[in-house]
């Protein structure tokens, strides 16, 4: 094989060089058919690429707006990104709203619950109880049930009575047109009685104001309703002026020294208040309008019906005269006193004179017979003293003059005074005082008439050989108190109220002594009242029954300036 | 000797007493208990009294001017018994003011009333115008006056 493949190989290579060179003409023609082609396809594509430089262009043109557009675009985006950050932010804070909101929402519902829970526990206690109620209720309408078969019971009664009644109320028909008939006469009746009350109330009306008395009539106010002429002429006033009037501003009632009394202390509002009818003293004045006055004595009574006051009648009198006459009667027994102290003077010392031997000796029967009516011209002096001091504390001239005054000191000097009586019945006294007793503000002739009455009278009535015991001690800072102890006759139990009266002597000592006035306790009690004290007793009563006296004073100690100043009340001392 | 010693000493006292019983009675006593005593029922006769009986001369006086200078030539005069109630238009407290006021040498001459006019407002006139004491007649005996009037002169003499 190897020599064939080399001989053809030349022959193949200058055959194929042949083919190649007719392949490379055809090639060549080809070519330039190709290239023909290309030139006019070139110049086709020269077309194109004018028209493509002309959209090109436009293009340019184009993109330059597309720029602008596009820059608009990013713009916008920005700004929309903008918006959408802020639409974030709005979302987020609409978030957290939100949140709270549902969290306070939340809350508020947990609340709720609870209270609805608590209420519905309340509404379950609520229904048990209703249950509880409903129980009772039942309870209740049950016996309302039971009530009200009974009401119909009574019911089915009240229509028998109303039956009744019907026929009752028939019959009251008939009867009142009978009564109707009764009260034209009735009606004529009292017309006529009528007539005859006015009559009558004329006559009482006559009698009222022409009565001698003054008499003002007031209602429960103390309006004046009713005055009659003696008091229009006691007060000097017209019945027209006052009708209707207070009384109060009508008659001005005032005390000695001219000063009004206020209203509460009139004996008017006095019936007033008390129901009762007052009298009042003469401590009453009434001032006239040209400011004279005048005593009255003025009685008022409540005029009371059905238990209620409905007015006052008041009945004045000018006491005037009685006045004058009670003031003569006390002046003249002052009077006759001293006047007849003068006589007894003259016989106390003519006797005295004769039974001391100053005109010759006496034989033992004149000296007996001179030596009783020397007793009794004492007695009678003593009688005159009581009665002189009596009638100037009833004229109210019995002065108290307070001084600083040794209570002790005074007391021995009455003590001294009646030491011979003591003596002569054997007394056995005794007089004690408490210690620190100062001198005292008091009326010095005062205090000695208390002590001497007091002292005199347990010497009186204790019989020969008895006990008096006297003290005198301070019962507190502001009261001092004076005690006489006696073993004497004491003081009937019937008669102790009666012993500090006017003139009053128990019997039993009236028995035994004919000696006392029955004035000095009157006088003792009257001093001590008028001084603010007190004076009381105890007494068993009887025969030898002991008796007390208790005087308590008011104790005004004197301050140690005053100590020194003289003590007039120790001038009349002449022992 | 005796005597004259007596005489030189025995007081002399004016009593102005209206009640002639009882002028009569006082009189008495003083003189026994050794006073010399002028006697007078009212204040004029105080100043007219007769001084004659007891050797001190007379005196008239028509007037207080001169009674009060009468006194003014009595020898002596030791104390006055006055009573409040004299005869004539004055009283006792007039007779004190007076002589008080006017009584020259002697208005110092102390003043004892006795009298039966006791009333409070009385005895304290008299014991502001400046009498030494005062006596309710009817308490008194007489001597214990009597008595009183002389320890006051003795004790004031002293």
């Amino acid at each position: 094989m190897n020599k064939r493949t080399t001989i053809s190989a030349s022959d193949e290579i200058i055959f194929n060089l042949k083919v190649l060179a007719k392949g490379k003409e055809i090639v060549r023609r080809k070519l330039a058919a190709t290239a023909a082609k290309l030139a006019v396809t070139a110049k086709k594509l020269a077309i194109i690429a004018e028209k493509k430089e002309g959209v090109r262009r436009k293009l340019a043109i184009t993109a330059k707006e597309k720029e602008i557009v596009r820059r608009e675009l990013v713009m916008t985006a920005e700004k929309l990104a903008a918006t959408a950050e802020k639409l974030a932010a709005t979302a987020k804070e609409k978030e957290s709203v939100r949140r709270r909101k549902l969290a306070a929402t939340a809350e508020k519902l947990a609340a709720t619950a609870e209270k609805l829970a608590a209420t519905a526990r309340e509404k379950e206690s609520v229904r048990r109880k209703l249950a509880v109620t409903a129980a009772k209720l039942a309870a209740t309408a049950e016996e309302k049930e039971n009530v009200r078969r009974k009401l119909a019971v009574i019911a089915g009664e009240l229509a028998v009575t109303a039956r009744e009644k019907e026929t009752v109320r028939r019959k009251l028909v008939v009867t009142a047109e009978k009564l109707k008939g009764s009260y034209e006469t009735l009606e004529k009746k009292v017309l006529e009685r009528t007539k005859d009350l006015e009559m009558a109330r004329a006559k009482e009306e006559a009698v009222l104001l022409s009565i001698g008395d003054g008499l003002i009539v007031t209602d429960e106010k103390g309006g004046i309703i009713l005055i009659n002429k003696t008091a229009e002429k006691l007060f000097g006033v017209k019945s027209k002026e006052v009708l209707g009037k207070l009384f109060s501003e009508v008659v001005i009632l005032v005390d000695e020294k001219g000063v009004s009394i206020p209203p509460e202390k009139h004996p008017i509002r006095m019936a007033l208040g008390a129901g009762a009818t007052t009298v009042a003293g003469s401590i009453y004045y009434y001032s006239r309008k040209d400011k004279t006055k005048f005593p009255m004595a003025i009685t008022a009574t409540p005029v009371i019906l059905g238990g209620k006051v409905i007015g006052t009648i008041k009945v004045f009198r000018d006491i005037t005269y009685e006045r004058e006459i009670d003031k003569a009667k006390t002046e003249f027994v002052s009077l006759a006193s001293h006047q007849l102290r003068t006589p007894l003077s003259t016989v106390n010392w003519y006797a005295e004179m004769l039974l001391e031997g100053d005109v010759g000796e006496l034989n033992e029967k004149q000296k007996k017979y001179l030596g009783e009516a020397y007793r009794s011209n004492q007695r009678m002096v003593e009688l005159v003293n009581a009665l002189l001091d009596v009638s100037s504390l009833e004229l109210g001239t019995f002065m108290i003059e307070p001084e600083p005054t040794d209570i002790i000191k005074l007391a021995q000097s009455v003590i001294d005074e009646q030491k011979p009586q003591i003596d002569t019945k054997k007394i056995i006294f005794s007089f004690s005082s408490g210690k620190n007793i100062s001198l005292m503000q008091a009326d010095p002739k005062h205090l000695r008439i208390i002590v001497q009455n007091i002292l005199s009278n347990a010497i009186k009535y204790t019989p020969p050989g008895g006990k008096i015991r006297l003290s005198i001690s301070l019962m507190n800072k502001n009261n001092i108190l004076l005690k006489i102890y006696d073993t004497g006759y004491g003081i009937p139990k019937n008669q102790q109220d009666k012993i500090f009266t006017k003139l009053f002597r128990a019997d039993n000592v009236r028995d035994k002594n004919t000696d006392g006035t029955g004035l000095g306790l009157y006088i003792v009690k009257s001093i001590v009242e008028n001084s603010g004290g007190k004076v009381w007793f105890k007494s068993g009563g009887g025969r030898n029954k002991c008796t007390t006296f208790y005087v308590e004073l008011p104790f005004v100690e004197v301050k140690k300036s005053e100590k020194g100043r003289s003590i007039p009340g120790r001038k009349e001392d002449t022992k | 000797m005796a005597n004259k010693l007596l005489n030189s000493k025995k007081r002399t006292i004016l009593v102005l007493e209206d009640d002639r019983p009882l002028l009569e009675v006082i009189n008495a006593k003083l003189e026994k208990s050794g006073f010399g005593v002028i006697l007078a029922r009212s204040v004029e006769q105080a100043f007219n009294a007769n001084l004659d009986k007891n050797g001190l001369g007379a005196i008239t006086a028509r007037s207080i001017e001169q009674a009060l200078d009468y006194l003014e030539k009595l020898e002596r005069i030791d104390a006055i018994w006055l009573d409040h109630h004299l005869l004539g238009e004055e009283d006792g407290l007039d007779f004190v003011k007076k002589f008080k006021a006017n009584g020259g040498r002697w208005s110092k001459t102390p003043v004892f009333v006795v009298s039966n006019a006791a009333s409070p407002k009385t005895v304290k006139s008299y014991i502001l115008s400046g009498v030494s004491k005062y006596y309710v007649k009817s308490d008194h005996r007489l001597d214990e006056i009597v008595e009183d009037i002389k320890s006051f002169l003795d004790h004031h003499e002293k």
